[in-house]
């Protein structure tokens, strides 16, 4: 314990020491330094903004609630259709919808209708304007942002209520300066109440362009089925999993119980949302495991580099003591003594030289933020860790490895020649 | 009484390219524990060599060397380290002081090569040991800020922080004037006073004449 103890304080003492060496020689010992500080600097920053950047993408795209979602789409009695069971089966229905809803893994379904263009008019101006009928939840599980206002509930939906959400754009258009919330549109002739206006979601990463949503508006689903659909039709429907559902297997099932219920027509079209997301970040992911690999060949190479400046130095470092070497050897220091001394100057430097590199890496990773916020886009880069631990413990082996000859050539220094210089 | 030093046959050969240059052919050296020994004769006479020899900074070519018992002519690496710091206290012509430290830190050095003596220990052994040798006031000072007399006293402090079996010195007062190279022979003489054994090398006859026994050499052997 005392030993121990004892071995500890001995080894506090001897990186002390080198750290004072090192200390006596400011400027050259920054110079050495300069290839690990380089490539712990390039190995941290762009290990971090790649690992970033790929994380970004995911939560934005997470954001969108697409990679738990399914997308129907009906195709309708299509006039090319060459088998009789397409022709006679006319797309998809309300009872599709409740059907895949009753299913085990679903989560929710969202009914949705197209309006088309419709002209909207209101006090302040009138436009066409592409108009959806979609479900209650709908705009949140998009995450489009509600500025004012609020959204579908399900009594809007299930009366199919005369109200309208709109796009922020729009509502200037149509209100100009005045609050649109409970005041009325006239859309295709029908009055409507503006319950809310939205606005798209900003990414951080992803290059999704939303912008349209501010020049949308929304009804209830149930409303523009009424007046613009053969009974009981609807265009599409968006199908959530539950959270942890296997969004493949809910494809595959509701496929098989829709395809059954159309009595084998494939009169819809079915979009795994999941699957495109995924597939594109698999490829993000291969591209970025390349560019880690080119990043970590780079660094340990730079890093290699710098091991060469800490060896010259450290040779200098020894021929500039050898007359202290020579002293300490006469006074008692063995080989060990001498071999550790030099080692811990030459570990002490590259650990220097790392934990700088990490620091520039670091104000690299901040000033890449700033410039993505001088663009408009909203950077969050944590430090990726893997990438700090290897540029340090790769400058740890360097330090070792190229701290050694000279170590062994100051240990190996004969006490008498050494004291004559 | 064992003897303290028995060297036989001494020999150190060096090599010059292709040339032997015999620096000691054979002495035979017996010094006995609380001997205050003097070591004279011309330049180039291998006295350097001889006090290399036995304060084990230097293996010999030839002969056998019994240190406080112990035979040390084929001791090497480890071992030779640890001879030199337990047994044997060295005093240099030019001081040998490390410059960036200061001189408590100096008279440590040896124990901290010593091992297992904690740092405080250490500081304080060396701190007694100054003051022992009147430059209790130094204390925090670094080499080049004394006199030379100071730095070779605290050079004799560094030598004796070890208590080593013996104390060497190779023209201690070499690079002194006379009344600073008087102050180092009296430390001597009061070190030898209070039982040290004391083995000097100097060529000024003043100073050999204050030892109780003069070790004289010509071309590498003992001729009185
Ligand atoms: N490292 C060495 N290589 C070659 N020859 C050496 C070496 N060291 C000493 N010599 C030679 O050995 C001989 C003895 O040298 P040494 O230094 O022991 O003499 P010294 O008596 O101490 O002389 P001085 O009084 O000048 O100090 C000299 O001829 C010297 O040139
Ligand atoms: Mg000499």
């Amino acid at each position: 314990m005392a030993d121990r103890q004892g071995r500890l304080s001995a080894t506090a003492e001897l990186f002390g020491d080198a750290l004072r060496q090192i200390l006596a020689h400011p400027l050259r010992s920054l110079l050495t330094l300069s290839g690990i500080v380089f490539g712990a600097a390039s190995l941290v920053s762009l290990t971090s903004i790649a690992v970033g950047m790929k994380e970004m993408a995911y939560r934005d795209l997470e954001s969108i609630g697409f990679p738990r979602s399914i997308q129907f789409a009906d195709r309708g009695p299509r006039s090319d259709a060459t088998r009789a069971v397409d022709l006679r089966h006319p797309g998809l229905r309300i009872s599709d919808a409740e059907a895949v809803a009753a299913m085990p893994g679903v989560a929710s379904v969202h009914p949705r209708v197209w309006g088309g263009n419709l002209l909207a008019t209101g006090p302040a101006g009138r436009r066409n304007i592409p108009v959806e009928g979609i479900a209650e939840g709908f705009l949140t599980l998009r995450n489009f942002e509600v500025v004012a206002g609020r959204e579908f509930r399900a009594l809007d939906i299930a009366h199919a209520a005369r109200v309208a959400v709109v796009g922020e754009e729009t509502a200037r258009d149509l209100f100009g300066a005045v609050s649109p919330i409970g005041r009325a549109i006239t859309l295709d002739g029908t009055r409507m109440t503006v319950i809310g206006v939205i606005a798209p979601q900003r990414f951080e990463m992803a290059p999704i362009d939303f912008s349209w949503v501010s020049r949308r508006v929304y009804v209830p689903w149930t409303h523009l089925q009424r007046y613009y659909r053969p009974p009981s039709r609807i265009d599409g429907m968006l199908v959530t999993a539950v959270a942890g559902g296997d969004v493949g297997e809910m494809l595959r099932r509701a496929d098989l119980l829709v395809r059954q219920r159309h009595l084998g027509a494939t009169d819809y079209e079915l979009e795994n949302e999941a699957a495109d997301v995924l597939s594109d970040l698999a490829m993000a992911d291969s591209i970025l495991g390349g560019w880690n690999s080119v990043m970590y060949a780079i660094s340990v190479v730079t890093i290699l580099v710098g091991g060469i400046g800490l060896f010259s130095v450290l040779l200098i470092s020894v021929r500039e003591r050898v007359r202290e070497i020579g002293i300490m050897k006469a006074l008692g220091a063995d080989d060990g003594h001498i071999r550790s001394l030099f080692l811990a100057e030459s570990l002490t430097l590259a650990a220097l030289g790392a934990v700088g590199g990490i620091g520039a890496g670091m104000g690299l990773i901040v000033l890449t933020t700033w410039i993505g916020a001088q663009f408009g886009k909203v950077f969050t880069i944590p430090l990726h860790w893997p990438g700090v631990a290897f540029a340090l413990g790769f400058a740890l082996v360097v330090g070792l490895l190229f701290g050694w000859y000279p170590a062994r050539r100051a240990a190996r220094l004969d006490p008498v020649e050494a004291m004559a210089g | 009484m064992p003897a303290l030093i028995e060297a036989r046959g001494l020999a150190k050969t060096y090599r010059l390219g292709r040339v032997d240059v015999p620096a000691l052919r054979g002495v035979d050296v017996d010094v006995q524990p609380g001997e205050f020994v003097a070591i004279v004769g011309p330049s180039g006479s291998g006295k350097s060599t001889l006090m290399h020899l036995l304060g084990c900074l230097d293996t010999p070519t030839a002969g056998r060397y019994q240190l406080d018992g112990e035979d040390v002519s084929a001791l090497a690496g480890k071992r030779l380290a640890q001879v030199r710091n337990r047994k044997v206290g060295f005093v240099f012509q030019t001081f040998n002081l490390m410059p960036r430290l200061t001189i408590e830190e100096n008279v440590a050095l040896p124990l901290k090569y010593r091992g297992g003596v904690p740092r405080k220990e250490r500081k304080r052994r060396a701190v007694a040991g100054l003051e022992h040798l009147g430059l209790g006031h130094r204390i925090g000072h670094r080499p080049e800020e004394l006199s030379g007399g100071e730095r070779q006293r605290v050079a004799i402090a560094r030598a004796l922080v070890g208590e080593p079996a013996i104390l060497m010195a190779d023209e201690p007062t070499g690079n002194l004037d006379s009344k600073a190279g008087g102050e180092v022979m009296r430390t001597f003489e009061a070190l030898h006073a209070a039982g040290h054994t004391v083995i000097l090398v100097t060529h000024d006859p003043l100073v050999a004449e204050r030892a109780e026994r003069i070790i004289q050499i010509a071309d590498g052997q003992v001729v009185a």
